[in-house]
């Protein structure tokens, strides 16, 4: 691409321009993946590691073949109470900010008690979600939208404030109305710290999930962990672990991608 | 965009020839803080500025130019004394938009278009009965085919100019200019400096414009209101008799030089 041409490339000379571009981008990250594999084979080869410590690549490739079907009715539930558990996190936080945003009195007051929420460790709360709650569905997301929460919470509240000065003597020049400097201004400057916050939510409410499994459920991924690691089946519980990273990485890339159409200005920095 | 020009003129006509000032202060003091931290911003100040009339500020920092700026923008509350713009109180006169403000940062909304941040006063504050000029306006201020560009893409001195539009849509009777130039390099001051003028001319408005640069308070102004500080005082009125339209060569004259210099001593004073 950055190449001086002297005539004008053709479409299909640019479209396979773009390709090697892609290709280039990718092959570090995948060649470095491969190798890596390459050596956690070799590694446990050249140790001769019992497959109950330590599977074989290739094992925990054949105990996903094996278990597809086992794999995938334990993914559903997880998947469905992460992603509930982020959309019921996100909004709360997103109108809580909104409500702390306009009415000082409101942040003085639940501010703090948002933080001593947040204090918890999340291990600790789920055995008094699962007693209030049972087995069900209902305490993994509650724990998803809580460990959501926070982050979003404080960068939310952060970003609908991250509004300059001049700006709001702007609006103010302007005559516009609190509701105007809210729809115009401070939900656009808020972008940028909200999906930050989501991209850790992303992850994170995956964790949720598992978390509440592992402490009482008899379904779902954090469940099917605890099962293999008991009966030392260690490549699929790999192949589990695999299964949720994956997960928690898709809903990081579909974050990125909404990120990347809403946001199409440059920002300032965002931590 | 000339109309306003016009209205002017019949407005002066009901008045009997006397033309009532655009801005007018008057014995106005400024104070922020409480108790034993009180500081006095503006003491006493007096000005009358004409209606079509393009008054430069100058005065070193802590003099409070830029507090009277504001004190007619109704940003700063009055501690005393009275400003009227033509007529109104400040804020009454922003409520009508009888006023436009540029700020020394051009403050876009990084995420609008050059064109949809000069509509921005038409789409807040009851401001949709205006009309859309924004496509003219920025063919004024110079920035005909960047109208899709969003601030991000465009330099420093373009997105002032885009800030210019934005204070012209509403077709002020006043512009209050704090330092919009002083972020930008000399060539595009000098260049932007130039363009003011031209705009002034086509449009009619009255400027109020603070400047901390004594060859720009001199190049713009028809007066050079010149303040000094602790507390905030006027220190002089001075009248700049170049003949417009100026030029930038204008600044090679003696007469400018001499002006120039006279203001250099009043500030050396203050």
């Amino acid at each position: 691409m950055s190449q001086a041409s002297a005539a004008p490339l053709s479409i299909g000379e640019q479209r396979v321009e773009a390709i090697l571009d892609a290709a280039w981008s990718w092959l570090p990250p995948l060649l470095a993946a491969i190798g890596l594999v390459a050596l956690w084979q070799g590694i446990i080869w050249a140790f001769q590691v019992p497959s109950y410590i330590a599977p074989e690549p290739l094992a925990v490739v054949q105990a996903f073949r094996e278990n597809a079907w086992l794999l995938w009715v334990n993914f559903l539930p997880t998947f469905v109470e992460a992603m509930l558990g982020f959309l019921l996190g996100n909004v709360i936080a997103i109108f809580l900010a909104i409500w702390f945003v306009h009415n000082s009195m409101a942040e003085r007051a639940f501010y703090p008690i948002a933080v001593f929420i947040k204090t918890i460790p999340i291990l600790a709360v789920a055995p008094i979600l699962v007693l209030i709650f049972g087995n069900g569905y209902a305490p993994k997301i509650i724990i998803a939208a809580l460990i959501c929460f926070f982050p979003t919470l404080v960068n939310m509240v952060r970003g609908l404030k991250a509004v300059s000065p001049a700006t709001l003597e702007l609006m103010r020049i302007l005559s516009a109305s609190d509701v105007e400097i809210f729809r115009k201004v401070r939900i656009q400057s808020s972008l940028p710290f909200l999906f930050a916050a989501l991209k850790i939510a992303s992850s994170s409410c995956v964790i949720g999930a598992m978390v509440g499994e592992w402490v009482g459920s008899n379904f779902g991924l954090g469940a099917l962990i605890i099962e293999t690691t008991l009966n030392y089946r260690s490549p699929l519980l790999y192949a589990v672990v695999f299964t949720s990273a994956g997960l928690a990485v898709a809903l990081f890339a579909i974050v990125s991608v909404a990120e990347r159409r809403l946001i199409n200005w440059k920002t300032p920095e965002v931590h | 965009m000339m109309n306003h020009a016009a209205r002017r003129s019949t407005l002066s006509l009901a008045l009997t020839n006397e033309k009532p000032s655009a801005v007018s202060i008057s014995n106005v003091d400024v104070r922020f803080g409480s108790g034993s931290g009180v500081v006095q911003a503006l003491s006493d100040i007096s000005v009358d500025i004409a209606q079509g009339a393009l008054i430069t500020m100058i005065g070193p920092s802590g003099c409070g130019k830029s507090t009277l700026l504001r004190a007619v923008a109704d940003l700063v509350p009055l501690s005393g004394g009275d400003i009227t713009v033509l007529g109104k109180t400040p804020e009454e006169a922003r409520r009508r938009r009888t006023f436009s403000f540029v700020f020394q940062d051009a403050t876009l909304l990084p995420w609008r278009s050059a064109i949809d941040n000069v509509r921005l006063p038409l789409e807040v504050g009851g401001g949709s009965h205006h009309q859309d000029d924004a496509q003219a306006l920025l063919e004024l201020v110079g920035l005909k085919g960047r109208e899709n560009a969003l601030p991000g893409e465009l330099s420093g001195g373009m997105r002032q100019r885009v800030s210019i539009a934005r204070a012209l849509i509403t077709r002020p009777e006043i512009l209050l200019m704090d330092e919009p130039f002083g972020a930008l390099d000399e060539i595009t001051r000098d260049k932007l400096n130039e363009e003011l003028l031209r705009i002034w001319k086509e449009t009619g408005t009255t400027i109020m414009f603070v400047t901390h640069s004594i060859p720009e308070a001199v190049f713009l102004g028809q007066q050079v209101l010149v303040m000094s500080a602790h507390p905030g005082r006027v220190k002089e009125l001075v009248t700049v008799d170049l003949p417009f339209p100026r030029h930038l060569a204008v600044r090679d004259t003696m007469e400018f030089v001499n002006i120039s210099a006279r203001l250099r001593r009043l500030l050396e004073e203050c």
